[in-house]
């Protein structure tokens, strides 16, 4: 049985975009995900926001991460790299969907001009 | 980018971050991110800025962390399906904290009076504990702070089993030099002497509490001098160059703490003193001292094993310890009883702790009275709290039923319920340390001037932050687990149980009336044997102080002084002073008899002799038990202080230096010694090559022991016949004895100007002042069983008022039904009383129980009083009742329909 897909909200969603930007990478981990996110989006996030998102993502079941090798630069320490689920594509894309769904109809005002 | 050196992270804030995560690869992946980043900005912008940035960033997150670490609820979620409820808290997770906190403060607000109660139970509770455990800690446990002072011993000659009357002041000077040379289980011992000298030549003389000592006092004590030096061993020979320490109080008092004060000469006894040193603050042994000077004994005074009156102390050598000590001195002893037998025979030892051999033994059971008053308070004080709250959750519980019902999670009510109880902890907390601030501010000063001296550890009566914060602690803890129950019991029963039961026909279920009641029925018993404790102190106190003394208090002026040795060296000397000083005081408007005696009762200073029988057994002799009290005295002291007389005739002026040896006896003397004879013309000495002295007159018992009251026996000597030093003018008045002050002051400088007077007060002051200690003791006490009393009744009556409120439409049925108010006041009546009685049963158990320790530790200051319990078994069954009885009749008192209709 498929388990049901996730509900996940409008932060997390755009932190499940960012980390499928990076998927795969040696980028997708949290200080280059933050960076994208604040580039794209042009908001400040908080450190601690991300983190509680990545969190709850990965506990809905729509990330995974593992561990990397300690690096030098990081003062020993290692990477927590994180990939996007199967899971976390189809919740993206009921999210994707809704949110298209809803604004169809409304281009003429959402078009950027 | 380029490779750089990796720059570190501030350590403390990376290690608090460390520990504010709990998942150890976040915990890796969380702070090698933040070096990572701290690595370019330290390269872009400077290490400082770095490191700035790196606090600003790991400040937010270590709060973040926290709080999902301590309030799982707010955690993210670890893989299960979200519920409805859920989602609408992740969304609020922001606005969470500060709802909650809102939420709980507008619950306490929503009930003024039920919080202000377990506030103010909170802070009285907390006050009490932490003034009596700072009190114990200062007078009792640690009355002297300076470094390796439980290395240090008291030696003394004297071997009364009752450390409270034992005299320190005992070692002779030979003994002393035997035991110096001989122990080798101590690395030094060192000796002082009384020696409370006139400090004269400026301004107003004053007498200064003061000690002769051995050269190494300081040293062996391990106290080096605030300015100046210590003694040499050359200024310890007689003839020296006379020298004085004073201690930082009295540099500070008499010379305004000038640094020109060393190589200055002051006035001592009449004598310069050449100033070579300061002690620092807080430095005052023995016995407060304020002024040191080295022993200027000759080698023949050395010689002397008669009698002494050094106070000794020791430091143990290294590996020995205070058991080593004490076999050694006991075998030393022994050896010198074997050697010199004509003074020695008879001779013990005592070997006694630094503490206990300064300390205050009386202090020891009266604050451990104190402190198990006190937490039996704090656990009346929770128990109180717990009820209050429990009734409180019980009364919300339909509101958790909705709010559980509507999906609102378990842990969302504990962590409100969680706030209410930190907020009341809190408030209680801010009340109680204010309270205990002003208590521990009363406390230092209802303390009498003339007492504090004696009271070692009085500088530390101030408020201890770690005491303070785990006796708040404890509270808070209490505070918050009694709040959290509720919550807790309301969750059990999930979602819609609750509101299936109903609220209507809602009584506590029985498992939680139970637990009230016990609640209830315990605070009864511990105020019962608080108020029973606290009467018992306050009867012994009245006693002694208003009790029947021998002697008249009232109308009675006392001018207490010690004369310098050595301008008055030769006993004629004194007599003069005393006969000039006698003949003015007679001559003043308003007294109506002078007199002086060598001590005063309920004052210091009692002078304790061994009391030989002419004719007697000599193992009765030698046995030196048998003691009396030698008081010397102006013939006509009897008839100044209104002493009754029993036999024989009184002291006359013709009994002067140089008439026969005479003395009045004291009825218990006669009693004891003479197993009720004829005293008269029998003949005694008070040594063992003492004069004979001739009984001419018995007179009435005056009590002189003011703690256990005894009539000891006592001996009055003409002071013209054996002139002391130390003495105390009585002036019997026609007024009121303040208006004669002046009179006295006048009469003294008259007989010699530089003559300071110790202490002057009536009698009635005197008498007061010497149970100043007690006495408030007894105050404090009864406060506290006040405290409890109110607080067992808030008690009782919040449950009977909880339990009426909760049966409101049970009696609205038995109402309708045709029950009389009577049957249905009876039936909340009913309840109080059987708790009460429950309680008043066991609190009276306790009660004999501890008026049996308290007979047995208080040295006869308390007794056991039957009537004493069972007045307050009675007092407390009554208020008890009625607490019970008010609401009970108020349920009953409402109409049936209003009360059915009542949801």
């Amino acid at each position: 049985m498929t388990p049901p897909t996730p509900y996940v909200g409008e932060f997390e969603y755009s932190v499940l975009l960012a980390v499928l930007h990076m998927d795969g990478g040696d980028d997708a981990y949290a200080v280059p995900v933050r960076a994208l996110l604040e580039t794209r989006t042009g908001r400040p996030v908080a450190r601690g926001a991300l983190y509680t998102a990545l969190e709850r993502l990965e506990g809905k079941g729509c990330l995974r991460s593992r561990m990397g090798d300690p690096t030098a630069e990081r003062g020993g320490k290692a990477r927590r790299y994180f990939t996007v689920t199967p899971l976390g594509v189809r919740a993206l894309k009921a999210m994707h969907t809704s949110l298209a769904n809803l604004s169809r109809g409304l281009e003429s005002v959402l078009e950027p001009s | 980018m380029t490779t750089i050196a990796s720059p570190q992270p501030p350590r403390l804030a990376e290690r608090l971050l460390r520990a504010s995560v709990r998942d150890p690869e976040w915990r890796e992946a969380v702070t090698g991110d933040l070096r990572e980043e701290l690595a370019v900005l330290a390269a872009a912008r400077g290490h400082q800025a770095a490191t700035r940035w790196y606090w600003r960033q790991a400040l937010p997150l270590i709060a973040r962390f926290l709080v999902s670490r301590l309030v799982p609820a707010l955690a993210p979620p670890r893989r299960r399906r979200l519920t409805l409820a859920e989602i609408e808290q992740t969304s609020m997770l922001g606005a969470g904290w500060s709802r909650e906190a809102r939420h709980a403060w507008r619950g306490l607000r929503q009930r003024p009076a039920l919080s202000a109660v377990i506030v103010t139970t909170l802070a009285l509770a907390l006050a009490a504990n932490a003034v009596v455990f700072t009190l114990a800690d200062a007078l009792y446990l640690r009355p002297f702070r300076f470094p390796d002072v439980d290395r240090l011993l008291l030696v003394s000659s004297d071997t009364s089993t009752n450390a409270l009357y034992l005299d320190r002041e005992s070692v002779a000077p030979a003994d002393y030099r035997e035991w110096r040379d001989a122990a080798t289980t101590v690395a030094g011992l060192t000796a002082a002497e009384f020696w409370d000298p006139n400090l004269s030549g400026i301004d107003v003389p004053e007498q200064l509490p003061g000690f002769r000592v051995a050269a190494g006092f300081f040293e062996l004590l391990g106290a080096t001098p605030h300015i100046g030096r210590s003694f040499t061993n050359d200024e310890e020979r007689p003839g020296a160059a006379r020298v004085a320490v004073l201690s930082y109080t009295a540099w500070q008092r008499r010379f305004g703490g000038r640094a020109d004060i060393l190589g200055q000469s002051v006035r001592l006894d009449g004598e310069q003193f050449e100033v070579v040193g300061v002690m620092p603050p807080r430095f005052a042994i023995p016995y407060g001292a304020e002024v040191w000077t080295p022993f200027a004994m000759t080698g023949e005074q050395w010689q002397q094993r008669k009698t002494g009156n050094l106070i000794v102390f020791a430091r143990l050598a290294d590996g020995r310890t205070f058991e080593d000590a004490r076999e050694e001195f006991t075998a030393i002893v022994a050896r010198q009883a074997a050697a010199h037998p004509e003074t020695n025979r008879a001779r013990g030892v005592t070997v006694l702790t630094f503490e206990r051999g300064l300390g205050d033994d009386a202090v020891g059971p009266l604050l451990a009275i104190w402190q198990a008053a006190a937490l039996l308070v704090l656990v009346v004080a929770c128990a109180n709290i717990a009820n209050l709250l429990l009734a409180r959750g019980a009364e919300r519980q339909p509101e958790f039923d909705v709010r559980l019902a509507l999906g609102a999670g378990r842990a969302r009510l504990v962590l409100q319920l969680l706030l209410e109880g930190a907020c009341l902890a809190v408030l209680g907390l801010a009340a109680g340390s204010g309270l205990t601030v002003l208590a521990l501010r009363s406390a230092r000063t209802m303390l009498p001037p003339s007492v504090i001296r004696f009271v070692p550890g009085y500088e530390y009566i101030r408020l201890d932050p770690m005491s303070f914060a785990a006796i708040a602690a404890l509270g808070a803890a209490a505070t918050i687990v009694f709040s959290l129950l509720p919550a807790l019991q309301a969750s059990r029963g999930a979602g819609g149980a609750g509101l299936a039961r109903g609220t209507r026909s809602t009584t506590a279920s029985a498992g939680q009336q139970w637990v009230r009641s016990l609640l209830a029925g315990a605070q009864v018993a511990l105020s019962l044997a608080l108020i029973v404790a606290a009467a018992l102190i306050v009867g012994g106190v009245r006693r002694a102080a208003d009790g029947a003394m021998g002697f008249d208090k009232h109308q009675l002026l006392t001018a207490e002084l010690n004369l310098p040795e050595r301008p008055y060296a030769e006993p004629a000397r004194r007599r003069q002073f005393v006969a000039t000083v006698l003949d003015r005081l007679a001559a003043e408007p308003g007294v109506r008899a002078a007199a002086v005696a060598s001590t005063i009762p309920y004052a210091n200073g009692f002078s304790q002799r061994p009391f030989l029988v002419e004719g007697a057994v000599d193992s009765d002799a030698r046995d030196e038990k048998r003691t009396a009290d030698l008081v010397r005295v102006s013939p006509n002291v009897l008839d100044t202080m209104r002493v009754g007389f029993v036999a024989g005739r009184p002291l006359s002026d013709a009994d002067g230096a140089d008439a026969p040896h005479v003395a009045l006896v004291s009825r218990a003397l006669v009693e004891r010694y003479f197993e009720g004879g004829d005293p008269l013309g029998r003949r005694f000495r008070l040594a063992e090559d003492g004069d004979w002295i001739t009984i001419v007159g018995v007179v009435d018992d005056v009590i002189q022991d003011w703690l256990s009251g005894q009539r000891r026996p006592t001996v009055y000597r003409p002071l013209a016949q054996d002139p002391t030093l130390h003495m105390t003018f009585l002036a019997r008045t026609a007024l009121p004895p303040d208006g004669l002050a002046p009179a006295m002051r006048r009469a003294v400088a008259a007989a010699d100007a530089d003559q300071p007077i110790l202490k002057l007060a009536p009698m009635t002051q005197v008498v007061t002042d010497r149970l100043a200690g007690i006495d408030y003791f007894a105050d404090v006490l009864t406060a506290m069983s006040v405290v409890a009393l109110v607080l067992a009744l808030t008690g009782m009556y919040s449950l009977m008022a909880y339990i009426a409120a909760r049966r409101t439409q049970e009696v609205g049925v038995r109402l309708a039904l045709g029950a009389t108010r009577g049957q249905v006041t009876w039936l909340g009546v009913s309840r109080a009383i059987g708790i009460t009685a429950a309680g008043l049963a066991i609190g009276g158990g306790l009660s004999v129980v501890l008026g049996r320790v308290m007979a047995s530790s208080l040295f006869g200051l308390v007794r056991p009083d039957a009537s004493v319990i069972l007045a307050a078994v009675a007092g407390l069954a009554l208020i008890a009742i009625t607490a019970g009885y008010l609401p009970a009749r108020r349920a009953a008192a409402q109409d049936p329909w209003q009360a059915l209709r009542t949801d």
